[in-house]
């Protein structure tokens, strides 16, 4: 797969063609801490004065290598793609393999940044579990009632939420045997095909 | 088991023939035992003709007192003999005390398993459901390619009808820790029954 870029992407671009692959590790490393953290103008116009050009070819230069990284690493592409996706862009060989490299390097972080924005589900976080046996109750003395007792854990877009649950020896033997299988499900043939075929 | 002199007042009707004749004796003493067990049975004295000679307000003592009775005894577990010491002082003859201790022999455990239910528990959970996922790409990502499960347990609440639902998602590492977590449960319940 190849990434197509628009012709306004390339001409922002085209600034950073002309400079020394020093300048394009610094360029990369504003990018990086702007899709960390959002984007600073301050850092634009120190770096336009240092450069002596406009602030705005300083700032399209920034969203240029950002959309270039983040694009690349939603698409998962791998070196040769890559490599092929630049060729367009009228670098330099040299400047081509820093890209490559700092692509290769930021991909992982970019990837995790994405992923907490996507949509998530509330998901399991961890259990606790006890084993108490019930011996009284206002309606009921002298019983020997075995209860496990949980504490499931779940994350909800950051927020944690607790629930008390229980359960007795039979079902709990029940419910870890359904789970179980449904593990072993993913271990299975066809959804290894699947998954295999999906790439 | 204690009773307060109301029910013991109350039981003492039942023991009395000349407000429960012999005949009705069964006939109530039934309609108590099952008024406990099933909600829908709990009127049935009122519309029965068979206790059409019986003084409706000494029924309904009599009534309400079998219940009493019924409910402190299967509470406390109560043994036949401490049970009968109980009725005798009621005025119940040997008869009408076999016939009471035989049939809440016979449904004990039935009623303490409906008292047991009685009170507040968290949510007891009955039975699981999952589907299992496979997580291509989202607005943000392409090729996530993971597994994901979904879990629904299901869950009884006292005092609620039906089933309710626990659903999150887990990926397959996160349904390992799970269910190892659930393994070392079953694990702990196995060595105790064991070593019993």
């Amino acid at each position: 797969m190849l990434l197509i870029f628009d012709d306004k992407h390339k001409e922002h671009l085209s600034f950073l063609t002309d400079t020394e692959t020093d300048v394009v590790r610094e360029f990369c490393k504003i990018s990086m801490e702007f899709i960390r953290k959002g984007s600073n103008r301050k850092i634009y116009q120190g770096a336009a004065q240092k450069l002596k050009v406009d602030v705005e070819t300083v700032q399209h230069g920034v969203e240029g290598l950002m959309y270039l990284l983040t694009e690349c690493s939603k698409l998962m592409l791998n070196e040769i793609d890559f490599q092929d996706s630049i060729l367009t862009l009228g670098f330099s060989e040299d400047m081509r393999q820093t890209l490559l490299e700092l692509y290769l390097q930021n991909r992982r972080e970019i990837r995790a940044i994405m992923s907490e924005m996507a949509m998530d589900l509330p998901h399991y976080q961890n259990l606790e579990w006890r084993f108490d046996v019930q011996l009284a109750s206002r309606s009921l003395r002298r019983q020997t009632t075995p209860v496990v007792t949980f504490k499931l854990h779940i994350d909800d877009a950051g927020e944690r939420e607790t629930k008390v649950l229980q359960t007795d020896p039979v079902n709990l033997v029940h419910l870890t045997k359904v789970l179980d299988e449904a593990l072993q499900e993913m271990k299975s043939p066809y959804c290894r095909r699947i998954a295999r075929n999906i790439k | 088991m204690e009773l307060s002199q109301a029910v013991i007042d109350s039981l003492s009707i039942v023991g009395d023939s000349a407000h429960v004749p012999n005949k009705c004796y069964q006939r109530l003493l039934d309609a108590a035992f099952d008024g406990v067990v099933d909600s829908e049975q709990r009127n049935r004295i009122s519309g029965d003709e068979a206790f059409g000679g019986v003084d409706k307000a000494a029924l309904k003592e009599a009534y309400a007192g079998l219940v009493s009775c019924i409910i402190e005894a299967t509470k406390h577990d109560t043994e036949a003999a401490s049970l009968e010491a109980v009725l005798e002082d009621c005025k119940f003859t040997a008869d009408r005390i076999k016939a009471f201790i035989s049939s809440y022999q016979e449904r004990k455990q039935i009623l303490q398993i409906l008292l047991g239910n009685v009170g507040v528990t968290p949510p007891h959970i009955v039975d699981v459901d999952w589907r299992l996922d496979y997580y291509i790409k989202n607005n943000h990502l392409e090729k996530v390619n993971q597994a994901v499960y979904l879990i629904s347990l299901k869950t009884e609440v006292p005092g609620k009808p039906g089933i309710q639902d626990v659903q999150f998602s887990c990926t397959q590492e996160q349904l390992q820790d799970f269910v190892g977590k659930l393994k070392d449960a079953t694990k702990c319940l196995e060595k105790i029954s064991a070593s019993q």
